[in-house]
């Protein structure tokens, strides 16, 4: 790392750029309101709003610009507003477009002057065709357009007027022009992603980086602009840049902001695509060892061994990075759903895991959740079944039933528009629509959480109710009630007695297996209000407090109270082998039917990192996995003794970075309960 | 139970997965219960008595009394275990569990295309694998071709370290001490049989890595250093010289025997390693 660049870090971890920042107190919404202003306009005024008061402002040494300097955007909707909106349909979260990945490429490429022109052009012709949801698009589209480089303009007379050359050279061609160097199209980036942000969009990732950059990388490197030092030196920065304002950007819990960077993989035409760029960015993010961006990492049963070592030297950094892909399950499971093989070839994942195409999707990948062991716990509570096998019969009927539920709710799905995120996205322009109307894949994702609570409870009761008679259903029920109170000598065979998901014991697996397998049948050919399918995932989300939280013991031995593992993972008061057998567990199900996403969850112990001995080993874990057939691995390197210092210390600990459930945060920084958690997970630690 | 039969039966304590400095590749590494070793800084006491036991977390115990309810031998445990079966909490288990060489060979076997392809396989440690010889070596029998490595004290007859020896494709070679009071003093037992089996190793060219544990104030002074050097040196299958520092950690596990860790030397005393007697010979040296 350089000089300057450990100038920048520290001045980032200090947070000293957060002196640059103001508060407004806005009062855009109720404007908004009194004049009847139509939500697509309101979305292009805010954004124009927010951009005009931003202040031009440059931290010490640093090269490539944008920072926040007002910590809030504009409200669009008024409280009363946003309620009736609500009233008349379904709107995600905060009813913006999100976790989503634009396509950055295209516009860095040809510069927003062009894309002006193509605005204008698109709004002659929807003035002759008189088609007034276009003309109100296209000149909402032209006003965000105006307002970014209005700013861009006023940061390089800024440049300027501070003498800060190199910046000013920059700034005098992109992002009016296309890029043509690695540092300008860098900046034209870090504009575009400053913007989405400033127009209410969240969640917003990155993409695949090291393949749209690398032909100006590349160039750069062939003509001498560059070496891989300086280059690395300018990733650094932009990495660095994507931590400046990230705080602003908080989502259930401090750090879950969804600024996920994917790389390797295969190209569209189906080459393996890991690159220099990739490889460098790899040893970014190592030596940065900061939150932001999230390295996600595509791999195959074809990835040399080596570059999975190189991605277990960022592992061992404790980041939680990177989070692995397996193209040979993703791809064909994405073709399978309906996604153009040439689509499903570019896949990227959404804030966490979610996997998405970056430019065409619109999905909405974690619009609802199943929780296997509610369900589980309604089929124990109604059940009357005979056998075991009757007993699956009707957890089926009550997966059907929980998905009847959530496709009712869902039938009124909508969500704002945002111009200017309509315009990195593919065909927008032409449609003359909103990217909030949908593009090419509209898809909604559901979670499945807390699978090895179920799968073990589901275990549970065949052994103590069918197989060994211990207790009838009724009796069951009314014992997990009690919170196993009234029959307390069934909490030690519950607990410890049962097999266990993770431990490569097909008794319990296949219940796990059959369980997951249920969940995609229960969701297959269901279409949603937007033209698209549901598809079904492993990931959990926060569901794996919130759904703990709603629900009472389960009959695997879990108390009131206990939370359920975060994603895909053994229980966390499960007794495991160890690695092996939990891939060997959790690579059992078909995942390809499962593929909205969602990670294995493995914690090693930092030790095991000391060696290059020990990078190999787990290296070799990761391919054991992918060659599996897993989807998704998440490994993370962790110490507990030092997770309970940072709790009882969290003065000492402040830059202690653990991943939560798809992102990676600063620990002291999260509410107890997920500390709690994550201390209880590395308990069965390797 | 016929001569055959007790042979071939041995007393495990656990079977780990991805044991990381146990050998090549990714392993699984046996640990057999038992040892004649009693090393004042041992960090497996559970694997120092040849008999199953009970351990207590006392830590997570809650007290709710259902151990003491179902117990009926209070007076003097006899390891029956029933008391493991009705603990909510998982407070206690039962260390070591009998089984024969079949049986275990059978349920490493499954998972022999996986040590095939990512070059690993089963490590025998413990305790003292040489304790249960019939055992080992009927168990290694039934493993080959899978990569097979030995952790050993080298402490047994030259008869036994050897069938040991042969019927593996890797040792690990422990020394504690090269002088013949202080072993005994710190071990318990005599240094003679470990060195004439080291010997032998060494002439049998056989490959190998040494390891020795490096502990405060006890065999950390260059010139205990430099014997240890001294014992290594000339023509072998040496590999290299594995150093591991003591870790505060050893004492872990005393509480669950019911024991105190109290170790006679300074565990707190920083640790003086020097490699240049091992350099200095030419022999390859890294410290774990």
């Amino acid at each position: 790392m350089t000089g300057r660049i450990q100038h920048l870090l520290s001045h980032v971890l200090d947070k000293r750029h957060t002196a640059l920042r103001r508060d407004v107190a806005w009062t855009l919404a109720e404007h908004f309101c009194r004049n009847k202003v139509s939500p697509e306009t309101r979305a292009a005024e805010g954004l124009r709003t927010m951009l005009s008061a931003e202040k031009p402002v440059f931290l010490p040494e640093e090269t490539i610009a944008f920072t926040r300097t007002i910590k809030q955007i504009p409200d669009l909707y008024t409280k009363t507003e946003m309620e009736i909106l609500r009233k008349s349909a379904y709107y995600h979260e905060k009813g913006c477009v999100f976790n989503i990945a634009p396509d950055y490429a295209s516009t860095i490429k040809i510069g927003l002057d062009v894309r002006r022109a193509e605005l204008q052009a698109r709004l002659v012709q929807a003035n002759a065709e008189n088609d007034s949801t276009a003309q109100e698009f296209l000149s909402c589209a032209l006003i965000s357009v105006d307002a970014v480089l209005d700013l861009a303009d006023r940061y390089r007379l800024e440049a300027e007027r501070l003498e800060l050359r190199h910046i000013g050279k920059i700034l005098a061609h992109v992002p009016h022009h296309g890029a043509r160097t690695f540092h300008e199209a860098l900046q034209f980036l870090r504009i575009l992603h400053y913007t989405l942000w400033c127009e209410g969009e969240y969640h917003n990732g990155l993409g695949r980086f090291d393949q749209y950059l690398y032909p100006y990388f590349a160039a750069d490197l062939a003509a001498g602009r560059l070496t891989e030092e300086s280059a690395l030196e300018l990733i650094e920065e932009f990495f660095l840049s994507c931590n400046r304002d990230s705080d602003l950007y908080i989502g259930v819990q401090q750090g879950d902001n969804g600024q996920s960077l994917m790389l390797g993989g295969v190209d569209k035409s189906g080459k393996d695509a890991f690159n220099a760029l990739s490889r460098l960015c790899l040893k970014a993010s190592c030596e940065l060892r900061v939150i932001d961006p999230k390295i996600n990492l595509r791999v195959s049963s074809a990835t040399p061994l080596s570059i999975l070592e190189e991605g277990t030297e960022l592992t061992r950094q404790g980041l939680g990075f990177p989070q692995y892909a397996n193209d040979d399950v993703v791809i064909p499971a994405l073709v399978k759903l309906g996604y153009s093989l040439e689509d499903a070839r570019d896949y990227v994942v959404a804030a966490c895991w979610e996997f998405i195409i970056p430019g065409c999707g619109m999905d909405i990948p974690n619009i609802g959740a199943v929780s296997f062991p509610s369900v589980i716990d309604r089929t124990l509570h109604t059940s009357n079944a005979k056998t075991f096998d009757d007993f699956m019969c009707d957890v089926r009927a009550e997966l059907m039933k929980e998905a009847d539920h959530i496709t009712a709710s869902l039938t009124t799905v909508k969500i704002l528009p945002g111009p200017f995120v309509s315009i990195l996205c593919d065909g927008r322009i032409e449609a003359g629509r909103d990217f909030c109307e949908g593009n090419h894949y509209n898809n909604f994702g559901i979670h499945g959480t807390g699978l090895s609570t179920a799968a073990d409870s589901l275990a549970a009761i065949r052994q103590m109710v069918f197989d060994e008679k211990l207790i009838s259903l009724a009796d069951l029920a009314s014992v997990v009630d009690s919170d196993f109170k009234s029959r307390p000598e069934l909490l030690a065979k519950a607990r410890f007695g049962v097999p266990k998901m993770g431990n490569s014991d097909p008794a319990v697996d296949d219940l796990g297996k059959a369980l997951l397998h249920a969940f995609a049948d229960t969701w297959k050919g269901r279409k949603n209000n937007r033209g698209g399918i549901y598809r079904c995932g492993t990931g959990s989300a926060m569901y794996y407090i919130w759904h703990a939280n709603e629900l009472h013991a389960t009959p695997d031995g879990r108390l009131t109270g206990e939370p359920f593992a975060a994603n895909y993972a053994p229980s966390l008061n499960a007794r495991v082998n160890g690695p092996i057998s939990v891939i060997q567990s959790f690579t059992k199900p078909d995942l390809g039917r499962v593929i909205n996403g969602g990670p294995l969850t493995i914690e090693i112990h930092d030790s095991a990192f000391r060696s290059s001995d020990g990078i190999t080993k787990v290296a070799q874990l990761v391919k054991y996995f992918i060659d599996s057939g897993g989807h998704q691995l998440q490994l993370n390197a962790i110490n507990r003794d030092k997770l309970k210092d940072a709790q009882a210390h969290p003065e000492t600990h402040r830059n202690l970075i653990v991943r939560v459930w798809g992102w990676s945060g600063y620990f002291v920084e999260l509410d107890k309960p997920y500390q709690d958690q994550i201390i209880q997970r590395v308990e069965m630690t390797v | 139970m016929n001569k055959q039969q007790l042979k071939s039966t041995g007393i495990i304590f656990e079977v780990r997965e991805f044991c990381l400095h146990d050998g090549p590749g990714m392993r699984t590494t046996v640990f057999f219960k038992g040892c004649p070793m009693r090393c004042a800084w041992c960090h497996n006491p559970e694997g120092l008595s040849a008999n199953i036991q009970l351990l207590v977390n006392q830590s997570i115990c809650q007290h709710c009394g259902a151990c003491r309810e179902v117990c009926q031998n209070p007076q003097q445990c006899v390891v029956c275990g029933t008391c493991v079966t009705v603990c909510p909490q998982g407070c206690r288990r039962l260390c070591g569990r009998s089984i024969s060489a079949e049986d275990l060979a059978a349920e490493l076997r499954k998972n022999e295309p996986f040590f095939k392809k990512y070059d690993g396989g089963i490590t025998f440690s413990g305790g003292e694998p040489l304790a249960q010889i019939d055992f080992l070596e009927a168990l290694a029998g039934l493993l080959h071709p899978i990569h097979l490595t030995l952790e050993t004290s080298g402490y047994a007859s030259s008869d036994v370290y050897q069938r040991a020896v042969q019927s593996v494709d890797f040792v690990f070679q422990d020394l504690k001490h090269p002088d013949p009071v202080q072993h005994r003093r710190y071990t318990g037992v005599e240094l003679e049989p470990v060195l004439a089996n080291l010997n032998w190793l060494k002439a049998s060219g056989r490959p190998f890595t040494v390891r020795i544990p490096i502990i405060p104030g006890v065999n950390d002074t260059p010139e205990t250093l430099d014997r240890f050097a001294e014992l290594l040196e000339g023509r072998s299958g040496l590999t290299r010289v594995e150093l591991l520092p003591y870790h505060q950690t050893a004492g872990a596990k005393y509480a669950l025997l019911g024991l105190k860790y109290e170790p006679p030397f300074d565990p707190a005393r920083p640790l003086a390693i020097n490699l240049v007697p091992f350099e200095e010979r030419g022999i390859p040296c890294r410290i774990n």
